[in-house]
């Protein structure tokens, strides 16, 4: 069974076919891990680095995420009795006065498909709603989202609540979204900024080895 | 120079001609960094004390809409948008009245045509005639759609239902035409069209469908104003590097902000299409009018003159708008940088 046909379907944003051939594989005794390693999350960062250079778009994301989706949907079930290496957990969030989600969602996405177990903490989130998160649960990452150049300034807001709350050593703190910048991201006191899907994987990664 | 009015200065701007100095003015100043600046002053009154060169009209600070729950702070929006009230001036939208082609059979637009849309504007075209431009904006048929079909399902379709799109376009520009007709009519001088089409990364969508859902609404609608000699902006964040050429082709007289985080210089922007299009911008409102010192303002504003003034074709205003999180005080200090940097014959 050739994995990279997943991955081009997925590429493709082909849902159905995504969805089969993922099916066909699992009854041709591929283990569900090997079919997500080795066929959708090379699929996503290509799509991601596509995107990133200006060459997909947000339809053509949208589309290889709805692919993705209908392969994984046959291998979720699976994926939990087999084990997949767990990279940590993860909560995200839009900032107050900000509910676009689709960023955050495609995050969420390809964070649960390299291993993260993600909380979604939902859009319009102030900072103590961040702070209670990160306060009750056992969060390595904490992703904030904003869309708005005017509701940036709530991302400082919410770091500076969580050192006031005594929480800013507890989690590292992400920052991404269409006006967001790695300066910004510095000048706030972010420990890392995500241009995109891709690099919010990755630098969660840097950040739990960091830790 | 003599010193010109407001009127003659963003004209002569417009018109891609050296003024006596550099014009400003603002798509949105909040309510709440005007009254720190000005209390208790109407948007008029401040437009007069800060001296700004032209009154801005947005759409939606004017519009009214009906009440979904009040103590959430719900609203449903004059195209069936259901939006949150927010701490800032613009609404967000939470669903999309169009979730289905039944939908777009049964949907009805709004009227563009009732009389009270235009009370604050027929106000101000009596204070302001013959000394400040009155700007009405209108929003960009492209995002008015992502808007009324939702985000998701907007890109979605682009590729999967693009004639759903099409007609919803055709319906959204509709309505803007007769809506700047009227705003035209009552007598705005300027049309600013606003909606972002961009992200820092690039066009929210492919050439081919900016070009398709974008950029052939925005040329109806500079035609419609052209057609009654009225000049027409338009405003979207984002890296717009690989429309630019698109943008400038529509006939649009000025494009904003010409987004400093997002890869834009202002000074490429000029060298580039300086001789085409007058740049409006870009003082950072991300970072710089809400944190930077005041010589950081100051700095900032010399820098962008020095880039993007020479010979005209430049209004200095902020990077998006002056919204809640800007430091009145820097505001204030941009302001006046403006006048004092953007004298002519400028030296820099």
């Amino acid at each position: 069974m050739n994995l990279s046909e997943i991955s081009q379907s997925v590429i493709d944003g082909d849902s159905s076919k995504a969805a089969e051939l993922t099916k066909t594989a699992l009854d041709a005794k591929v283990p569900a891990e090997k079919i997500l390693e080795e066929g959708l999350v090379p699929a996503m960062k290509t799509v991601g680095e596509l995107f990133g250079k200006g060459e997909y778009y947000f339809p053509e994301l949208l589309l290889a995420g709805e692919a993705m989706k209908g392969a994984l949907a046959h291998l979720r079930p699976i994926l939990g009795k087999e084990g997949t290496a767990y990279a940590g957990k993860y909560a995200i969030g839009t900032v107050q006065g900000d509910i676009h989600d689709i960023g955050k969602n495609i995050i969420i996405m390809m964070l649960e498909a390299n291993g993260w177990e993600v909380m979604d903490l939902g859009v319009d989130v102030p900072p103590e709603s961040f702070c209670s998160a990160v306060k009750e649960g056992d969060f390595q990452v904490l992703g904030m989202s904003s869309l708005l150049t005017l509701t940036m300034p709530h991302m400082a807001e919410t770091i500076d609540a969580l050192k006031e709350a005594g929480l800013r050593d507890k989690v590292r703190v992400m920052i991404g979204g269409a006006p967001v910048t790695q300066s910004f991201a510095d000048k706030i006191g972010a420990d890392a900024y995500g241009r995109d899907a891709v690099e919010a994987v990755t630098k969660a990664e840097a950040l739990v080895r960091k830790s | 120079m003599t010193k010109l009015t407001s009127l003659e200065r963003v004209f002569k701007t417009l018109n891609l001609q050296e003024p006596d100095v550099v014009p400003t003015c603002e798509l949105i100043v909040d309510p709440k960094v005007q009254n720190v600046i000005l209390p208790d002053a109407s948007y008029e009154d401040f437009v007069e004390f800060m001296d700004l060169d032209a009154a801005v009209y947005y759409e939606w600070a004017y519009d009214r809409y009906e009440t979904v729950d009040e103590a959430k702070g719900i609203i449903r929006d004059k195209f069936g948008v259901i939006k949150r009230l927010t701490t800032e001036v613009d609404a967000i939208p939470i669903e999309a009245p169009i979730k289905s082609e039944k939908d777009l059979d049964n949907y009805t637009p709004p009227d563009p045509d009732v009389p009270w849309k235009y009370e604050a504007l027929e106000a101000a075209v009596k204070r302001f005639k013959g000394q400040r431009p009155v700007i009405a904006t209108a929003m960009d048929v492209f995002y008015q759609v992502n808007e009324i079909r939702g985000m998701y399902d907007h890109f979605m379709d682009v590729v999967r239902n693009p004639d759903l799109i099409e007609r919803l376009t055709e319906i959204v520009l509709d309505y803007n035409l007769r809506y700047i007709r009227n705003c035209i009519e009552v007598g705005a001088d300027i049309i600013w069209v606003t909606g972002d089409i961009a992200t820092t990364i690039g066009p929210m969508v492919s050439p081919k469908h900016i070009e398709r859902f974008a950029i052939r609404p925005l040329k109806a609608t500079v035609d419609e104003c052209k057609s009654h000699g009225v000049p027409c902006l338009k405003h979207t964040d984002g890296n717009i590097w690989s429309i630019f050429d698109m943008l400038v082709g529509t006939g649009i007289a000025g494009i904003h902000p010409i987004d400093p985080e997002s890869g834009m210089d202002i000074g490429e922007a000029k060298t580039k299409y300086g001789n085409r299009v007058c740049l409006i911008g870009n003082i950072d409102c991300g970072a710089t009018l809400c944190w930077g010192t005041e010589e950081e303002v100051r700095q900032e504003v010399k820098e962008c003159i020095r880039k993007a003034g020479a010979g005209g074709g430049l209004i200095c205003a902020s990077s998006n708008s002056i919204h809640s999180g800007v430091k009145p005080e820097n505001y204030v200090t941009m302001v006046k940088a403006i006048r004092e940097y953007g004298r002519y014959p400028l030296s820099l």
